[in-house]
């Protein structure tokens, strides 16, 4: 009786109930149920997303999902971002960007992660996304200032031009004047990333004013502090707003200027920016910062007892980046003034300096997971650590759900035992039931990868580096975290054997990372030929894989699964491993 | 997401648990044969009992042995929860390219040794310029760091590596180093560096070169139309605007 009910649903209710399923997993589960409703799923899913722009081929993602209106692309692996993937290995957009422009005039957003982007697919989405709306890059590269300015000047509908992160080829400031009089649609614009000594203030000062709906305006360091004053004064409703560079003179009447401007935004919730701060100008902010619920400090340069006086005044904060000139003491006035504290980023900021520059130890993390009950995701970065403040830190905060420790020298012991740092490890993935997110760091011995192939099911992204003795710390992992979707490992004794014997489990993940260990390059060609859904690429910069005896480690192994076939887009320096000859050559 | 792109036909049922044949399934076997010679480090205990960390149980002797996900039957998944496995996993019928043995390491090429061949992966004390990416910290960040006053060393202002005032140069500072006679080139971070005096120590460090020998070295760099170079013969801004890569010769005479 409930089953001749469900069938003789129309579409139309389908569709409208479908319409609620926001998640993309959600709507990847709902497709799964019956051939009906992949059907109808499919044309009304309006936002995809695609983690590796090599897994699937554009053409594909259009004949299935014919109606989207956004879509999010990532290229390069995360280990990109540090200089370990060569230039020219790829993620090249504009292949995606002209399918989308022939099958998609009303294409709306696009968001991008780690690809190279250049003028020509910029000046391509300029031309043939008529209601095109959101434009997100980030830590993208390829593009230059004139690419954005024909974004500029076509887009009278743009309401989103994010560019975190990204590299930008600084030609010339004037790219904002491209933007049209006429136009006033702009809500959030982050430029933090361009350079250009000479910055179109005007014209930026113009835009700001005209677009009364602006929400979000992060800016580059080329904006000077008297400047800033100006341009907030036009935007009293911003939420977020990075600001450009500090002055080294403190001037009053600049100073006056900028405390009386900060106080007329009421709404403003999220600070970034900070260059060259000097503290006696803080002060200014302090009428927002009762409100203020995220906080980027990590460009600012000051000091702990200025750090502690500013991060005192936030007590509603939710997220703070900084540099590790908080310190612990700064880190403990934290941990007791921001009671909703989620998210915190530490960074070094002498991250090449042997010795210690500053008094920032384990002492500080432990501080702030005992203090703050909501914190749930951590990026830190110290010197040195002990096995129990890790068991401390798990057992007081088993919320975690990213942990994220970067102990600056490799292989560092608990410098309370000199043991391996295996136990901390291990009960932060124990107590930390919902941990999606693990980076690992300091000396670690087989063990700790038994207790995370052991604990660590909801686990999805691991980092690794320098760690392990065998191939059976890779087993564990391997075959013990099932939601693993992401493995990033460099510099660690993993070879052939791990490999091979879990190599099922790499067509359940996204991708598979492995730097400087020890992967032959024969194993290579057996997984490239053995499993046909992945794409084994091999980079080696050295010269052809085929040129040194098969036993040989590969530089760099980046593996990930994929329904398109091995790419064509190579350069020279990266091999497929495929069925044919186990070689194929770009 | 991906995987389910390919399908113009309904995706294939998902293998029943009945014909789910768990002995040719490479990561089961694996499991078991691990074993209680691996799995004889004693895991973590849960509770508060647990108050001293070095005092950490064996597991194994209170295990029962019903689970055949091996002796340490602590939280390892037993076959019986299959169900709830078998729900992620589209599990292809043929895979195991390797059966796993106990002795990984029981080859004739141990890991560790074909490691030090490949040199990108040694690693050096207090060199943090010979470890390409290490500490993990994003390009622009490093930069900002070393124009800090505080913490910052002799020379404060970056070398022309930087353009402008801007967040990010859109080159990558990093240069090839080749040292002849070394088949492996090395990558360094010119950022971080404001000197020839400087960058010759970080590369005869790099490539083990003691002070003795240091005389018998130059440094060569290759600029953008392709010709190579003394470096020392160009000042360091010129030196530095115009190279493309390094490379350490020893010098004759």
């Amino acid at each position: 009786m409930l089953k001749k009910m469900a069938f003789s649903f129309p579409d139309e209710v389908l569709e409208h109930v479908f319409s609620f399923i926001q998640s993309d997993k959600d709507r990847n589960a709902v497709s799964m149920v019956c051939k009906s409703w992949y059907e109808i799923e499919r044309w009304c899913r309006r936002k995809v997303f695609v983690g590796n722009c090599y897994a699937v081929s554009p053409r594909m993602v259009i004949r299935r999902f014919p109606e989207f209106r956004s879509i999010e692309l990532k290229g390069k692996p995360h280990f990109a971002d540090f200089n370990l993937v060569p230039d020219g290995w790829g993620g090249y957009v504009f292949p995606w960007i002209a399918e989308m422009a022939g099958a998609y005039p009303w294409l709306e957003e696009i968001r991008l992660k780690r690809m190279v982007v250049t003028d020509e697919s910029l000046e391509l989405i300029a031309k043939s996304f008529k209601n095109f709306k959101v434009l997100v890059l980030s830590s993208c590269e390829g593009f230059s200032t004139d690419g954005l300015a024909a974004i500029a000047a076509s887009c009278k509908n743009l309401k989103e031009l994010d560019l975190r992160d990204c590299e930008v080829d600084d030609l010339s400031a004037h790219w904002l004047s491209h933007f049209p009089e006429t136009y006033t649609s702009l809500v959030s614009l982050n430029i933090s990333c361009l350079g250009s000594d000479e910055a179109s203030f005007s014209a930026l000062e113009r835009l700001v004013r005209r677009c009364t709906n602006l929400k979000t305006l992060r800016l580059n360091r080329a904006v000077p502090l008297d400047k800033i004053a100006n341009i907030l004064r036009h935007a009293p409703q911003l939420v977020e707003f990075g600001t450009g560079t500090y002055t080294a003179d403190v001037r009053p009447d600049v100073y006056s200027d900028l405390a009386g401007v900060f106080s007329s935004c009421k709404e403003l919730k999220s600070l970034s920016g900070f260059w060259d701060v000097i503290p006696d100008y803080l002060p200014a902010i302090y009428p927002v910062c009762s409100k203020l619920t995220s906080l980027n400090l990590s460009y600012a340069t000051i000091q702990s007892p200025d750090l502690i006086k500013l991060v005192s005044h936030c007590p509603n904060l939710q997220r703070l980046l900084v540099l590790d000139y908080i310190e612990d003491s700064g880190l403990e006035v934290l941990a007791s003034s921001c009671k909703d504290l989620q998210e915190l980023r530490v960074f070094p900021s002498d991250p090449f300096g042997a010795e210690p520059n500053v008094s920032l130890t384990e002492q500080g993390l432990v501080a702030v997971s005992l203090g703050c009950p909501k914190l749930q995701s951590v990026l830190y970065f110290c010197r040195r650590m002990s096995n129990e403040a890790l068991v401390t830190i798990a057992r007081s905060r088993p919320n975690f759900t990213r942990f994220r420790l970067c102990i600056i020298e490799p292989k560092t012991a608990d410098y309370l035992t000199l043991e391996p740092l295996d136990v901390g490890f291990g009960a932060i993935v124990q107590y930390c039931k919902d941990l999606r997110r693990l980076s690992l760091s300091g000396l670690l011995t087989d063990r700790v990868f038994e207790y995370i192939g052991t604990y660590a099911k909801k686990l999805e992204m691991l980092s690794v580096a320098f760690a392990g003795d065998s191939d059976l710390g890779l087993h564990h992992v391997l075959s013990g975290c099932e939601s693993l979707r992401k493995l990033e490992i460099r510099d660690c004794p993993f070879g052939d054997k791990a490999l091979l014997a879990n190599a099922a489990k790499l067509e359940t993940m996204r991708s598979l990372w492995m730097s400087s260990c020890a992967v032959s390059f024969a194993a290579c060609k057996l997984l490239g030929q053995k499993m046909p859904r992945l794409n084994v690429e091999v980079i080696d910069e050295r010269g052809p894989p085929d040129s040194r005896p098969e036993n040989c480690p590969v530089d760099k192994l980046y593996i990930y699964r994929s329904i398109a076939g091995p790419r064509f887009d190579m350069p020279p320096f990266v091999w497929t491993m495929d069925e044919d000859s186990g070689l194929r050559l770009s | 997401m991906e995987l389910q792109l390919g399908l113009a036909l309904p995706p294939p049922p998902l293998i029943p648990i009945e014909t789910f044949d768990l002995n040719s399934y490479g990561n089961y076997e694996t499991r078991e044969a691990l074993g209680t010679n691996a799995l004889s480090w004693p895991l973590l205990k849960l509770g508060p009992a647990d108050n001293d960390i070095n005092n950490i149980h064996h597991h194994n002797s209170s295990s029962s042995s019903s689970s055949s996900g091996g002796g340490a039957g602590c939280k390892k998944r037993s076959f019986d929860e299959a169900p709830f496995f078998d729900e992620k996993r589209n599990v292809p019928k043929t895979l195991h390219l390797l059966l796993w043995t106990n002795q990984p390491n029981d080859e004739d090429d141990d890991p560790s040794n074909v490691l030090h061949e490949n040199s990108s992966s040694a690693i050096f004390k207090n060199d943090g310029e010979g470890l390409v990416g290490w500490p993990p910290v994003k390009t622009w960040r490093k930069k900002v760091h070393h124009q800090i006053p505080n913490g910052g060393t002799e020379n404060n202002r970056l070398p022309a590596v930087e353009n402008g005032i801007g967040g990010r140069a859109s080159k990558s500072t990093y240069v090839k180093v080749k040292m002849e006679g070394v088949p492996i080139a090395r990558k360094i971070d010119l950022s971080v560096h404001h000197s020839f005096e400087g960058l010759t120590n970080t590369l005869m460090r790099m490539f083990g070169i003691s002070d003795g020998n240091r005389k018998s070295f130059k440094l060569t760099y290759q600029d953008r139309e392709g010709d190579w170079l003394l470096a020392e013969d160009v000042p360091w801004r010129t030196f530095i605007r115009s190279l493309k890569c390094l490379k350490l010769i020893r010098s004759r005479g």
